[in-house]
């Protein structure tokens, strides 16, 4: 594998995003919506009392870390890798001395950078105005960062394998719809996963997508402690690794099968 | 008066042609309805099973916002959003200059502009939002007076004339920035009005209702329907609407003046 090669094209990426910030801005924007109709409906409704154990503050102080959680997280490269297939243009990427994920890798990273250019600073400015509660331990600080590690790995390799059904089904990209919407209900956007009624709240704590955006979140505030942190963590590295192989296995069947028309 | 409506159906049946070409789009366009209406609806139903009720709004009337939210957001993707859409943005008729060819035809082109691309996959989202505005008038208990449904079609009508105007308004700014996605910063904003208006904090609030009136397009209808509408509101929110029309079709025809096609 050709690693000089990997770092130079996430460079070149990286520079070429910057050049059109204003749309990224406006994609991050868009991301940022729904965590922030959420912040504010319970945060309303928590006034001055508490919900599920949660007072308006820590609600506040939940949904500002998961809006920059689900911005890091988000892997809206899957959408592109789709497209290369069913366009064909993944036949240059394969000619390249490095394997396609460098190309996949590189749009993510650059992604970052621009997203969390637009994130940070606007909720900096929320937090300021919206006063949230917020108790932080070393240990939690730790803990989260390797949460939000494990979910940015699980996030992608888990859009990936979905995006790599492309090789054989040609609209596979709707799956990536059905999994933002089962994000959006299940990875502790529409509420924390504690408030989520009990099919849900069941079927959150099982399935990989609370362990995607919602599970770092908890982790930094404190609502994942003791056996919860620990079950969290197995399910979560779990989940990764059944990811990882699933992406492994796909795209080596993928490949073999796959023939480009044109060119 | 003939003339228009018969356009009308002359551009609907080409896009019903254009569409049907595709089959797998019509199960990925369920797949996406169905998923708009799950996600809105489980949204509620989370947020009241912890609550009985937020700023004096209770899940029935709740639930009469967002069938309100899908009902609107349906005659938007009908045919106001498709065809609007195609002027701006990076591959736009606007930006690319294939916009001459929209303003050399015999109609005026505001009304060109604005019907001619029809989704009648909308259709279904239009019932799914009657299917939730019909299961929040059951919750709520009250017997709905003729009054009342009277009010209602009129605000609703009024909020739909506000979101053509706004999305008027949006696609004529593309005359001063022809790459600018307008349309997008108005997405996420108009998604603010699946839930009351009460629910957001001061400024918001304030903006929601006056600078861009998405709370207006929602809020409103669904008080109509529960009965909590003075009359007062429902006249303020008529000349409005009006109003809003007007100004936003001022600003597309002095943007329209601005255009002068694209070299090359």
């Amino acid at each position: 594998m050709n690693h000089r090669g990997g770092l130079a094209l996430i460079e070149q990426t990286w520079l070429s995003w910057m050049q059109h910030r204003s749309f990224f801005f406006l994609l991050a924007f868009g991301w940022m919506v729904p965590p922030l109709i959420y912040l504010f409906v319970w945060s309303t409704a928590a006034g001055g009392g508490t919900i599920g154990g949660l007072t308006r503050g820590e609600f506040v102080a939940y949904y500002l870390v998961l809006i920059v959680v689900n911005q890091l997280t988000y892997a809206q490269t899957n959408w592109t890798v789709g497209d290369l297939i069913r366009d064909g243009r993944l036949s240059k990427l394969l000619l390249y001395p490095m394997s396609p994920l460098y190309n996949t890798l590189a749009t993510e990273l650059a992604g970052k950078v621009v997203y969390m250019i637009f994130a940070i600073p606007i909720t900096a400015i929320l937090a300021l105005v919206l006063r949230p509660e917020l108790h932080l331990s070393a240990g939690q600080v730790i803990a989260f960062i390797s949460a939000l590690g494990l979910a940015w790995l699980l996030r992608f390799f888990w859009g990936y394998w979905l995006a790599l059904l492309a090789f054989w089904i040609t609209r596979a990209d709707s799956l990536l719809a059905l999994q933002d919407a089962l994000i959006f209900l299940l990875a502790g956007q529409v509420a924390p996963v504690a408030l989520l009624p009990g099919v849900l709240k069941t079927a959150a704590i099982a399935l990989p997508f609370r362990y995607m955006a919602g599970f770092p979140v908890e982790v930094l505030t404190g609502q994942a402690a003791g056996v919860d942190l620990v079950t969290g963590f197995a399910l979560q590295i779990g989940w990764t690794a059944a990811a990882i192989m699933l992406y492994l296995a796909l795209w080596r069947r993928g490949v073999r099968h796959f023939t480009a028309i044109g060119g | 008066m003939l003339q228009p409506l018969r356009l009308i159906r002359i551009f609907i049946e080409t896009s019903v042609r254009n569409e049907t070409a595709y089959n797998a789009n019509f199960w990925v366009g369920l797949l996406n309805s169905l998923l708009n209406f799950g996600t809105g609806l489980l949204g509620v139903i989370v947020l009241f099973g912890q609550i009985d009720a937020v700023g004096g709004w209770s899940f029935g009337s709740t639930l009469a916002v967002l069938g309100v939210y899908l009902t609107v957001g349906a005659v938007r993707d009908l045919f106001i959003s498709p065809s609007l859409d195609s002027l701006t943005g990076m591959d736009g008729e606007v930006w690319v200059g294939t916009f001459d060819f929209t303003l050399l035809r015999p109609v005026d082109t505001q009304f060109l502009a604005s019907v001619r691309r029809w989704r009648l996959f909308a259709l279904f989202d239009l019932l799914l939002g009657l299917d939730v505005l019909a299961a929040a008038v059951t919750r709520l208990g009250t017997t709905l007076t003729a009054i009342h449904l009277i009010t209602f079609l009129v605000t609703l009508a009024a909020g739909t004339l506000t979101l053509y105007a706004i999305l008027l308004a949006f696609s004529g700014l593309v005359f001063w920035s022809p790459g600018f996605l307008f349309s997008w910063v108005f997405d996420g904003i108009f998604q603010m009005a699946r839930y009351p208006v009460r629910l957001y904090p001061g400024a918001l609030r304030l903006l929601l209702t006056w600078i861009i009136p998405v709370g207006v397009i929602t809020t409103i209808p669904a008080q109509a329907l529960t009965g909590e509408l003075s009359p007062v509101v429902l006249i303020g929110s008529l000349g409005f609407s009006i109003a809003l029309l007007v100004g936003a079709s001022l600003l597309f025809r002095g943007g329209l003046r601005r255009y002068a096609s694209a070299s090359s």
